[in-house]
């Protein structure tokens, strides 16, 4: 037996198993199992370790709507000049007690022993899985099929105030005027049937923070945000599985 | 022999020191913020043309060692609120190297496009500013 | 049209039972009574009008007050009530049927009174019956539980005037029906807070299964309470089926309290243990915050371990000491709705990320409006039940 020979032969243990033909053992172990059907069935990873891992944005062509409409906020160009929270006020007819949407202020801890200030534009979510739609017990307000914004109807609303505690954002009053809950329904109402192509506070906006847009368009400026390298997208309460359409990045 | 000579070296060392930075210390506490070197003591807030930003004399002066007339002398005028009257008082001048834009050019100074929220204390600011104001010059009105 | 008067008029006893013999101290109560109710819907109606924005102290942050408690503590009790009378009345257990028509009596009177309460707390009252039919909503635990509560309290109803009427075959199928639907209407009712992702103090399957357990502890507690103090209050002696089947609800009671105190403790552990974000924060606002009154000395204290050791220390046997168990009990149970209603939504939802002015915790106060309109529902059960001692003879208790 020539020792040198045998060296130079390709190893056989695991180190040379590609990661590829290792993942195609794997997928023909899980269809002979049943487990593998393209991991909507049985999916073995929840869908909180799912987004978790691949972060919330959810993959290209998996957008349930169109125009899936999806608000970008471009989180580190905020300076709070509300200018976003007057327009919204006047064209939503807003009253001074509540908001549709406002500036929230965050602090971090710099090295140097500063600190640096972070401003977060807040406003209603339009979650995939709005917990806000589930509880209301008279369709008052309802998700909208083909645009996917959380729509309310305030002729239907009781009073009840279950989606005001069911909402994980915070993004509901209720408005005495109009005796309904009151919400941002990214100024559909006052915009967009009318025509318009962003919303208000998108417009206000002199910063460019606020990117409203269809994000079933690749060509979307919405798309191309969340769809850039090197970057982080994040949601806003990921954990409680509502899958928000309000994205934050410092793309 | 050796071994006291170190030790003593070391002392006076220490000694040494210790009064440097007391003295130092003691410079930085101590030191009057004066107005006539160093600009008003109150922040500048221009609230045009978005709420707000702030400019602190201090950091800029007795912080970054600057003189008057680096800035009074061309780009700032000196009287209050005389910027916000003009009509190019914008980012976009400022990222050419205009006003604050002469130094916070990511040279000198952090560029202007970056750190927004350094500057710009936003409607919250604002209000916590001047609801710090009304609370120093009404203390009365508390009671 | 008469003969519509005359069936109406016929579930009401002609004679027997007990008569009110205090008839100055009656009528002096029930005035008391009607003006108090009549001032709470006067500021229920006042609030609704004006705006709850203006007149609650509810907020965006905190949207459900003791308006919310009240009613849940008047369902509590309604469907207690529900399940103690079926006891005796559809299961058949003797010693529970003495006190059973009074308990189907009164559990109609205390969802009746919530049902009042939260007629003012849901600002769009008049919209719910055609709302709730045009936008019912299969997914929403709001709308089963109206529904099914609504469908329950008609069993209730049609039970109590079978139960009149001496049919007691119809009475027994619709005391089924009313506890069958009042479990899954209340069960529902835990579920409006359990199912909530958002609100981690509330979330979980351990609301619906409490709610059921602390149901039967109050209308337990209820029926002790109001049936002694009818019998004090008209100055009636109570016999001795009466008495052994108070002792025995008694027994129940201090039984259910157990069971509750076993629920809340493995809550309270559960809360604290791992600090699980939002869950904690309640907790501990509970344990040691500015709920410790609340919860030390009105939850557990008065509603659990109090009664349970009065009712255990004369082995059930003193009814005043029993009576006594009870009032603790009726009081410790209010703080637990409340405590449940508010401590559960005063985590804010962006808690934790290092805001500047923002509160780590919000914070509720019930206005005045508020307060007068719980009283109004307590005034309102009050004046009910007085009247249903009254006219139903004492619900003909002894000749029963």
């Amino acid at each position: 037996m020539d020792i040198g020979k045998l060296q130079r032969l390709p190893s056989e243990d695991l180190s040379a198993i590609t990661s590829r033909e290792r993942r195609k053992f794997l997928r023909l172990g899980l269809t002979i199992t049943g487990l593998y059907l393209g991991g909507t069935v049985l999916s073995l990873v929840s869908a909180r370790r799912a987004e978790a891992a691949g972060g919330p944005v959810p993959a290209t062509g998996q957008y349930p709507y169109n125009p899936h409409y999806t608000m970008v906020l471009r989180e580190a160009r905020c300076v709070d000049c509300e200018r976003c929270k007057e327009a919204c006020k006047t064209t939503n007819h807003v009253p001074d007690y509540g908001y549709r949407t406002t500036i929230l202020e965050r602090r971090r801890d710099l090295a140097e022993g500063t600190y640096e200030t972070i401003f977060m534009p807040v406003l209603c979510n339009h979650c995939n899985r709005p917990p806000c739609v589930r509880v209301c017990p008279t369709t008052a307000t309802w998700k909208d099929k083909k645009t996917g914004i959380v729509m309310m109807k305030p002729s239907r609303c009781i009073g009840c105030k279950t989606c005001m505690t069911a909402c994980p954002y915070n993004a509901r009053y209720f408005q005495e005027e109009k005796r309904a809950i009151d919400k941002c329904d990214f100024c559909w109402q006052a915009r967009l049937s009318k025509g318009e192509t962003t919303t208000a506070c998108a417009a206000a906006c002199p910063a460019d923070v606020r990117i409203f847009g269809n994000l079933a368009d690749p060509k979307s400026r919405v798309y191309q945000l969340l769809h850039t390298p090197d970057t982080i997208v994040w949601v806003l309460r990921p954990e409680v599985g509502a899958l928000p359409n309000v994205f934050y990045t410092n793309a | 022999m050796k071994i006291i000579n170190i030790i003593s070296l070391a002392i006076v060392a220490l000694l040494c020191a210790g009064v440097v930075l007391a003295a130092e210390e003691k410079q930085g506490a101590a030191q009057p913020y004066d107005e006539n070197t160093y600009g008003p003591a109150a922040p500048i807030i221009w609230e045009k043309p978005v709420k707000a930003v702030v400019f602190s004399h201090k950091t800029h002066t007795m912080g970054a060692g600057l003189g008057c007339d680096s800035c009074h002398g061309g780009l700032f005028e000196q009287e209050s609120g005389a910027a916000e009257k003009k009509p190019d008082f914008t980012m976009d001048k400022i990222y050419k190297g205009g006003y604050c834009g002469a130094c916070h050019d990511g040279q000198t100074a952090f560029a202007a496009k970056t750190r927004c929220a350094a500057c710009h204390i936003g409607a919250r600011g604002l209000k916590r500013l001047r609801q710090a104001e009304s609370d120093r010059t009404a203390p009365a009105a508390s009671h | 049209m008469s003969s519509y008067i005359d069936a109406v008029l016929s579930i009401f006893p002609k004679g027997g039972g007990l008569q009110v013999e205090r008839k100055k101290l009656f009528a002096l109560s029930v005035a008391v009574l009607a003006i108090l109710a009549l001032v709470g819907i006067g500021s229920g109606l006042y609030a609704l009008y004006a705006g709850h924005e203006h007149t609650l102290g509810t907020s965006r942050g905190v949207p459900w007050g003791i308006l919310i408690a009240t009613y849940v503590f008047f369902v509590v009790t309604s469907t207690g009530l529900c399940i103690v009378s079926s006891i005796g009345h559809v299961f058949g257990f003797e010693d529970f049927a003495p006190i059973a028509k009074r308990a189907v009596f009164l559990s109609i009177v205390t969802i009746v009174s919530g049902f009042l309460v939260i007629a003012f707390e849901i600002e769009n009252t008049w919209r719910m019956p055609i709302a709730l039919v045009l936008g019912f909503n299969l997914t929403s635990n709001i709308w089963w539980m109206g529904t099914l509560y609504g469908l329950y309290m008609v069993f209730m109803i049609i039970e109590f005037i079978m139960l009149q009427l001496d049919k007691h075959q119809l009475a027994t199928a619709c005391g089924l029906a009313g506890l069958l639907t009042g479990i899954a209407a209340h069960s529902n009712l835990g579920a409006v807070f359990g199912l909530i992702g958002g609100r981690e103090f509330w979330h979980g399957p351990y609301m619906p299964v409490y709610f059921i357990a602390s149901a039967a502890m109050s209308g337990c507690v209820a029926i002790l309470f109001f049936t002694y103090l009818t019998y004090r209050f008209n100055g009636w002696t109570i016999g001795d089926k009466l008495k052994a089947s108070l002792q025995s609800v008694a027994k129940l009671a201090a039984l259910m309290m157990a069971v509750v105190l076993f629920f809340v403790t493995w809550k309270m552990i559960a809360g604290v243990t791992g600090e699980i974000p939002g869950e904690y924060e309640s907790m501990a606002y509970l344990l040691h915050g500015p709920y410790t009154v609340n919860f030390w000395i009105g939850e557990i204290t008065l509603g659990l371990v109090l009664p349970f050791l009065l009712i255990l220390s004369v082995k059930a046997a003193s009814l005043r000491v029993i009576f006594i168990a009870s009032i603790a009990g009726m009081i410790g149970i209010f703080f637990m709705r409340y405590d449940l209603v508010v401590v559960g939504q005063l985590v804010p939802p962006f808690a934790g990320m290092g805001l500047v002015d923002y509160p780590e915790m919000f914070s509720y106060r019930p206005s005045c409006l508020e307060w007068l309109t719980t009283m109004g529902g307590f005034a309102f059960c009050g004046l009910f039940f007085l009247l249903g001692e009254k006219y139903f003879r004492g619900h003909m208790s002894e000749g029963h």
